[in-house]
């Protein structure tokens, strides 16, 4: 892919959307538009059916992710059909189906599922020409994968019960014991097992574990998911939790002023201010090679890049858009430029790590 | 009791029997299959610490669940069917519907409700209560699994409770015994076997469950399993084997244990004995709205607080909800569709088992019963796992099977048959043998016998069990979301799509069309037509 000339990204995207664009619309246009939210991504006149289709397996929720297939239906003319369910289950299926799937692409929450499915060799590789689309840190060397939006890993706080004052700079300050009995730590979830696994990358298995030992010794808690720490936060049932960024704002735009939670972000360069990536490849099994990677280059152009900026208070990772104001500001060590690939075993002896510290008792 | 004569089984029927055995055998044919594939090693993982350790919670949580929901829903049950209880009808509608939430979603709802910070936390604090207990751990998973699992014992057991005869009670009555007495000595016995086949329901329920368990935070080998399964595949098959095994044995032994139980009267009740709870009534009446509120309330209130949260939001000019009509219309129409035929099919598919062994006493048909029950322990992901697996083995399964709503309700038959077992067989049993000896003297044929004496006989029971699978698939969501065609939705699939994102106004709003459905289903389907007959 390297031998591929890099087009600066300001640049080489709306080239590539346009010429998706016109390729598409071959067949014509209709008289159709779209209404609602897909709107906002995509308000012309709707291609003719291109007679081509797309299958995807998608871990990203259909109540967000659906607008933005809409638009990309009406402007490609390619029809969409999903299959939705939590990454790590569709990640199963996929393995079960094996090479008679009919899923073209596969959209995972988090990197460890793509993971699994490239070490069971059923990875296909996104276009160079898509991969491209996104900084080298945010997709795979082998491209396998490529990411197209951003959660940052922050500490949930409940307001009434934690001072401002009183919140730490690094998850390192959490083992101290003013904080006993306090923090969350969603253990199994997906997210916290990728996040732990770049810890071990970064600062070594020895310190990660003595890490995760200090919290269980500090009376740390578990909890299943993200979206239950923010929750039992919002109530105060628990003062402290480390999650992702994205579910504080939709659980407070969901249940209004009883949530009493709030985001606050660790230091610029702590391993918990990592940012972890929403990911999309292209099964290796896939007969719509051309529709899977248009429809990833879609996820990555202007329009959708924006909507899950504004909409989805997600990162976006592409074609110049800047986050939303809404958002904490991500500097530049922030972002997860860590080899995921290179972990590609990392992930058993994470999930061994987890289960012998005890945290999953607590 | 009648002792019973073993009747020559007809080969129809036992290759009916057969065929359902290999039917509900495709999961754990899988499991096996794959353990072995793999690599995998149950037996030496049996024994290590990370294995015993959720392998023994798994097992003092179901044990705590099956005694208190045995304990609920026997009570329940009496107290509505044979009881001049208040409101009779209107219970029997309500208190089955706990079965309908699915756990991931129910067990959020409670822990709203009832948590600190939560909806009773903010009422009780007005009584001076500082802080209400948080619901976690083992004894939070007891309660709430306890709530979403007594209806298993519930319905079958107030099935049997009104096919029972009233002529030994009557008897009872005029030998002086009192109404505790008659209750423990008569009424008990003959239903016996209806609550043992409840509790293990109820048993390999939460052996089963994952939702409620990973919310509540309760370590168990569900857990385990899903933690190693992109982890460490083989492990978590391993882990899965150790349960289904796990199952078998509960099943066997409790097959075992219940063949000692008297069966339930071959007598039909014309006229059954309504017993008057006289000063009780009121006192009762608390006792049944307890149990509603606790179970159907608890819940919710956290739904409709979600839902109304977000109505208003959208009243007051704030974010749009991510659903409208239509998708509401198209998901209840997907739920009615699957759930409906589905408890026809698994009704249908457990009927020639249920004679075979209720009145053929063969062994086709214990096995097919032992094979059918051991399943309801495989959790939802594994089955879908697994029927996508064998039909991915040809092409020509592949083309023909995936992707169709025929696989579909398959797949739910296999899920959730064992739960019309158990009542299909005492529905069986409870048809006098001489009524059908009778029919066969004036020379009615096998099938004529079937429509003409024994459907009719046993509606009661076959309408118990197809509430018990229409509920259940209701609420059911590996399947729905895994083995269904592209595009297919029910409300199981959009409460998950929009509860895993936090938008809890989507989800309350569909849970409560849910419950609502639930509500009407069980009324015109099961409970009307089942007094009527």
């Amino acid at each position: 892919m390297h031998g591929i000339t890099k087009l600066p990204l300001g640049v080489g995207t709306p080239l590539l959307a346009l010429a998706l664009v016109a390729a598409a619309c071959g067949g014509g246009t209709t008289d159709r538009t779209l209404d609602g939210t897909a709107a906002q991504i995509y308000d012309g006149q709707c291609a003719s059916s291109a007679d081509r289709s797309v299958t995807i397996y998608s871990g990203r929720t259909e109540n967000l992710i659906e607008p933005v297939l809409e638009a990309f239906a009406c402007e490609t003319g390619i029809e969409v059909d999903v299959r939705w369910g939590a990454s790590t289950d569709l990640a199963l299926l996929l393995a079960e189906e094996g090479e008679r799937s009919r899923a073209d692409v596969f959209l995972s929450r988090s990197p460890g599922p793509v993971g699994f499915l490239e070490s069971e060799g059923l990875l296909g590789s996104v276009d160079a020409g898509v991969l491209e689309l996104v900084d080298e840190q945010n997709r795979s060397d082998t491209g396998s994968w490529v990411g197209f939006s951003g959660r940052k890993r922050v500490l949930v706080y409940n307001v009434d019960d934690v001072s401002t004052d009183d919140l730490p700079e690094s998850v390192f300050d959490l083992t101290d014991e003013q904080y006993r009995g306090q923090v969350a730590i969603p253990a199994t979830n997906g997210s916290f097992v990728d996040w732990f696994t770049v810890f071990r990358d970064q600062a070594g298995t020895d310190v990660a574990s003595q890490w995760l030992d200090e919290m269980v010794a500090n009376d740390a808690r578990f909890y299943p998911n993200n979206r239950a720490i923010v929750e039992a936060a919002g109530r105060g049932e628990i003062q402290l939790g480390l999650v992702n960024h994205y579910y504080n704002f939709q659980e407070s735009t969901a249940v209004g002023d009883e949530h009493r939670a709030e985001n606050h972000d660790l230091a610029d360069g702590d391993i918990g201010s990592l940012l972890i990536i929403t990911a999309a490849s292209v099964l290796d099994t896939s007969e719509n090679q051309s529709e899977a990677n248009e429809l990833i280059s879609y996820l990555l152009s202007a329009p959708v890049q924006r909507y899950f900026s504004e909409e989805t208070f997600e990162y976006p990772l592409a074609a110049g858009v800047e986050p939303a104001e809404i958002l904490p500001p991500l500097t530049a060590l922030e972002i997860g430029s860590v080899d995921f690939d290179a972990l590609g075993g990392g992930f058993e002896e994470t999930t061994a790590i987890i289960e012998a510290s005890g945290i999953l008792n607590q | 009791m009648i002792p019973r004569v073993a009747r020559p089984v007809s080969w129809p029927l036992r290759l009916l029997g057969v065929l359902a055995t290999l039917a509900f055998a495709f999961p754990g044919a899988y499991l096996v299959w794959r353990n072995f594939t793999e690599g995998a090693d149950p037996a030496g993982l049996l024994l290590s610490r990370n294995t015993l350790g959720p392998l023994a919670r798994t097992l003092q949580l179901a044990a705590l669940v099956s005694v208190s929901a045995m304990l609920v829903g026997t009570s329940l049950a009496w107290l509505t069917t044979r009881t001049d209880a208040p409101f009779a009808r209107f219970w029997r509608v309500v208190l089955p519907l706990p079965l309908v939430f699915p756990t991931f979603i129910g067990a959020a709802a409670l822990i709203r409700t009832f948590n600190p910070g939560g909806m009773a936390d903010d009422v009780l604090s007005g009584l001076g209560v500082d802080r209400t207990p948080e619901l976690r751990g083992l004894v939070g998973a007891w309660f709430v699994l306890s709530l979403f699992t007594y209806p298993y014992v519930y319905l079958p057991v107030a099935a049997a409770f009104r096919q029972l005869s009233g002529s030994l009670e009557d008897s009872a009555r005029v030998l002086g015994d009192g109404t505790w007495r008659i209750f423990v000595r008569i009424c008990l016995p003959q239903v016996a076997s209806a609550i043992a086949a409840g509790t293990l329901l109820v048993f390999l329920y939460t052996v089963s469950d994952f939702g409620a368990v990973e919310l509540l935070r309760y370590d168990t080998l569900t857990r385990a399993i899903n933690t190693n399964q992109l982890a460490n595949p083989p492990v978590a098959l391993a882990l899965s084997l150790i349960l289904l095994v796990l199952a078998a044995v509960v099943v066997t032994v409790e097959r075992a244990a219940s063949r000692r139980l008297p069966e339930i009267g071959r007598h039909r009740a014309s006229v059954t004995v309504t017993y008057p709870l006289g000063r009780w009534r009121w006192p009762v009446t608390g006792l049944l709205a307890l149990a509603a509120v606790a179970g159907v309330g608890g819940p919710m209130i956290a739904l409709v607080d979600w839902s109304v949260e977000g109505l208003n939001r959208v009243a007051t000019g704030g974010r749009a909800l991510t659903i409208d009509g239509g998708d509401v219309i198209e998901a209840t129409v997907g739920t009615l569709q699957v759930s409906v035929l589905a408890a026809v099919a698994a009704v249908l598919a457990v009927l020639p088992v249920a004679f075979l062994v209720g009145r053929h006493g063969s062994r086709t048909g214990s096995v097919a019963n032992a094979v059918i029950v051991s399943a309801f322990a495989i959790p939802g992901l594994l089955i879908a796992l697994s029927l996508r697996f064998w039909t991915a083995q040809s092409s020509v399964a592949f083309e023909l099977l995936s992707d169709t709503m025929g696989l579909l309700i398959f797949a739910y038959v296999v899920r959730f048959g064992s739960l019309a077992m158990g009542v299909t067989l005492v529905a069986v049993r409870s048809v006098p043998a001489r009524v059908g000896d009778a029919a066969a003297t004036l020379g009615a044929g096998g099938l004529r016998r079937l429509v003409t004496v024994d459907l009719p006989l046993m509606a009661p029971g076959l309408a118990a069990a197809a509430g018990l699978v229409l509920l259940s698939v209701m609420k059911e969501l590996p399947i729905s979301l895994f083995v269904s065609p592209l595009g297919y939705s029910n409300l199981a699939t959009r409460i998950f799509s929009s509860f895993q994102d936090a938008f809890v106004a989507e989800a309350g709003l569909l849970a409560v069309v849910l419950v609502v459905l639930s509500f009407l289903l069980s009324w015109f389907l099961v409970i009307r037509r089942a007094e009527h007959l």
